[in-house]
């Protein structure tokens, strides 16, 4: 499995700029699926056909990731940016980032006079080795995202975007796990939602799905002088409870824990202050969705050394798994 | 009906957000008698239907009222010399500065009664005696061992306030929840209401989910029902020492209606004609950009939903002392059901010519 978090981690796609993630996971995905499908915000769907029996179920994992873009050349060859999605300022300096066409930039601040203060993200820029906009090989409008090889460390894996290539992955796996489903399984690998929790919205507009669960990271309280949070790396998959965004279906969550319970996977509840996922736009979606989320815990989420257990993710895909081979009732 | 029990049954049922599974049955009941069908959605709305006589298919007005409250969540058990306490986050607009001191119901395994606690002034420190207490310094005490907490209570278990209606001089109530039950009661005044009376059009009561969180019943009902017209009820901000004089209301004084952009001057326009055939006083409330309340989902909905907003002034709102005054409540039921019984075939057609006459001078 290793390979293939690799493969995804490493990857480019910046939200709204996700082309590549869909012609990786596409050929993953297409032995497993009955349909595949890709709709207009470029949101990748792949079907998994139920036995007529159950409910549609759409579960979501983004393949987009925080990024930035490229807002204006200076005279000198440098580049000033926003940021695409919660860029945090203090884990940039030093970063390296790659553009579409495979430029490598550096980002840099302007200078610093306090060493105990953060400038903002406009005294920032990316150099990549111009000296003039005549040979600066990008142009404003140009989105990169960071650069950082993905490491596997006894059963911590660490890479620039495990938020949300490791939900892309626990799909992934979970498609080529699920021999039968009495559901109708919509398998969405979601665009944009870093910047809006957008891709997911016109999916499930368009999917009308009874259940939604989203597949992507949440935060951890288990490391120094963390805000208090009980959850922990290695201690299971995490069920959400609510999270600043939404507050899960009572039932669907009652349900994950029997299913969890049942087949004696790990897992710890989760109550999240700040963020959201693709859940958050399921829920509110057409007549509403009975909507929740399965999270894989993981530190540093937004900085390029995002970290999660192995055998958390195995919790997950297990506990997915389990969800859709059986009958669900609310 | 007597308002007072009505009021006692709902406000004193706890139900925050996501938890509408709490309260849902309750409204159930009340509402069973005098509708034609009643089902709970997939997000948690109760969605009641009372059939209009007009030949099919028939136009809907659909009523917003939502049943949730606000809450807390537990986050975190903790250890202190061998007892169980639980640390909370908040459900919805929580005023922190009330939390502390709080009687609460712990939605475990087990309904467990808890208090809010902290340190007594005297044993803070004197730069923090007169700061509210975060959500990092107050516990939920239920008086229990550590492993009997743990027995009972996992982390995501909703929480909610615990207070019990009281009666204050006159017609005036206090405590928990009267945002929004108040407008769950007069709804059901106003279904009441109906019983005795012909209606064309057919009522599509919906007591709303999670509106306190994110107006997620009004959204995904408006959607589901598809009305030709709906009316939100939420309780609005009632007049007394502090308050200013602009948007804010006397309590007893009647029935809020709105206007501003998430109202359809229609539906205004409807809702003051009902009034003044019941010679029922009211007051006009205005918001200039987000109603803060379901209106803002229903206008939204599909193509456009024409969408009213009434609202019954209320003092101290989100705290456990919401205070109001039960005349309003029971004039905003019947002024609801007034509205309904004069809604006829060309309700939705008159509104809408109405905005494409030129300005009258």
């Amino acid at each position: 499995m290793n390979e293939l978090i690799k493969k995804l981690v490493e990857a480019y796609g910046p939200s709204g700029f996700e082309d590549g993630m869909r012609d990786l996971i596409r050929p993953e995905v297409e032995a497993y699926a009955d349909e595949i499908r890709v709709d207009a915000l470029g949101n990748l769907i792949a079907i998994k056909n139920g036995d007529g029996s159950g409910l549609k179920v759409m579960i979501a994992a983004h393949m987009d990731e925080i990024g930035v873009m490229v807002t204006h050349v200076t005279k000198e060859g440098f580049l000033r940016f926003t940021n695409i999605g919660g860029v945090l300022p203090h884990n940039l300096m030093g970063s390296r980032v790659q553009f579409a066409n495979g430029t490598i930039g550096l980002i840099y601040s302007d200078r610093i006079e306090d060493r105990g203060k953060i400038h903002p993200l406009n005294k920032f820029y990316i150099d990549v080795g111009a000296s003039s906009p005549d040979d600066c090989p990008v142009s404003v409008g140009d989105a990169a995202g960071f650069v950082r090889p993905f490491m596997a460390q006894g059963s911590r894996l660490t890479a620039k975007t495990m938020d949300d290539r490791i939900g892309c992955v626990v799909a992934i796996e979970a498609m080529k796990r699920l021999k039968s489903t009495p559901h109708q399984v919509y398998f969405a690998f979601t665009v944009q939602e870093e910047v809006g929790v957008r891709g997911a919205m016109t999916a499930a507009n368009h999917l009308d799905p009874d259940v939604g669960i989203a597949l992507d990271v949440t935060l951890t309280g288990d490391v120094p002088e963390a805000r208090p949070m009980a959850i922990s790396l290695g201690k299971g998959a995490a069920i959400k409870v609510k999270d600043s965004g939404m507050i899960a279906h009572a039932g669907l969550v009652r349900l994950m824990k029997q299913r969890a319970d049942a087949a004696s996977i790990p897992y710890q509840l989760e109550v999240l202050d700040g963020g959201s996922t693709d859940a958050r736009s399921m829920q509110i979606a057409n007549a509403g969705t009975a909507a929740g989320c399965i999270s894989i815990p993981c530190r540093y989420v937004h900085s390029q050394s995002e970290t999660v257990d192995a055998g958390d993710v195995e919790s997950c895909i297990q506990l997915l798994v389990e969800i859709l081979a059986n009958p669900i009732e609310l | 009906m007597d308002t007072f029990k009505l009021l006692k049954t709902l406000t004193e049922t706890g139900a925050p957000s996501g938890f509408e599974e709490q309260i849902a049955p309750v409204v159930q009941e009340l509402w069973e008698p005098f509708v034609d069908t009643i089902s709970v959605d997939r997000v948690g709305s109760l969605i009641a239907v009372k059939n209009g006589r007009a030949p099919e298919p028939r136009p809907r007005l659909l009523l917003a009222a939502h049943m949730d409250e606000i809450g807390l969540m537990v986050t975190q058990i903790v250890e202190h010399e061998g007892n169980g306490f639980l640390r909370v986050t908040n459900v919805g607009g929580v005023d922190r500065r009330q939390v502390y001191a709080q009687l609460v119901t712990v939605h475990g395994r087990k309904e467990l009664h808890g208090v809010v606690g902290n340190l007594p002034p005297h044993l803070l420190p004197e730069d923090r005696r007169d700061k509210p207490y975060g959500y990092e310094d107050l516990v939920i005490d239920v008086g229990l061992p550590l492993a009997d907490v743990e027995a009972n209570v996992s982390v995501g278990d909703f929480v909610s306030f615990r207070q019990p209606l009281r009666k204050l001089q006159g017609k005036r109530v206090s405590g928990k929840a009267l945002d929004n039950r108040a407008s769950v009661a007069a709804v059901t005044i106003c279904l009441e209401y109906l019983q005795g009376r012909s209606h064309d059009w057919d009522v599509v009561a919906v007591a709303t989910a999670q509106e306190e969180t994110r107006l997620l019943g009004a959204f995904t009902s408006a959607f589901s029902q598809q009305p030709d017209a709906a009316i939100a009820i939420d309780v609005t901000f009632g007049k007394g020492p502090g308050a200013s004089d602009e948007n804010t209301f006397d309590l007893g004084g009647g029935p809020v209606i709105d206007r501003g952009p998430n109202v359809h001057p229609g539906l205004y326009q409807g809702l003051q004609e009902a009034a003044d055939s019941l010679e029922m006083s009211i007051n006009t409330g205005t918001h200039s950009r987000y109603s803060g309340t379901d209106a803002f989902g229903l206008q939204i909905a599909r193509d456009g939903i024409p969408t009213g907003l009434v609202g019954i002034p209320l003092r101290y709102m989100h705290t456990m002392v919401e205070s109001l005054d039960m005349k309003d409540v029971e004039r905003t039921g019947r002024l609801l059901g007034e509205f309904i019984t004069r809604l006829d075939a060309d309700f939705i057609s008159n509104i809408t010519a109405a905005l494409m006459e030129e300005e009258k001078a």
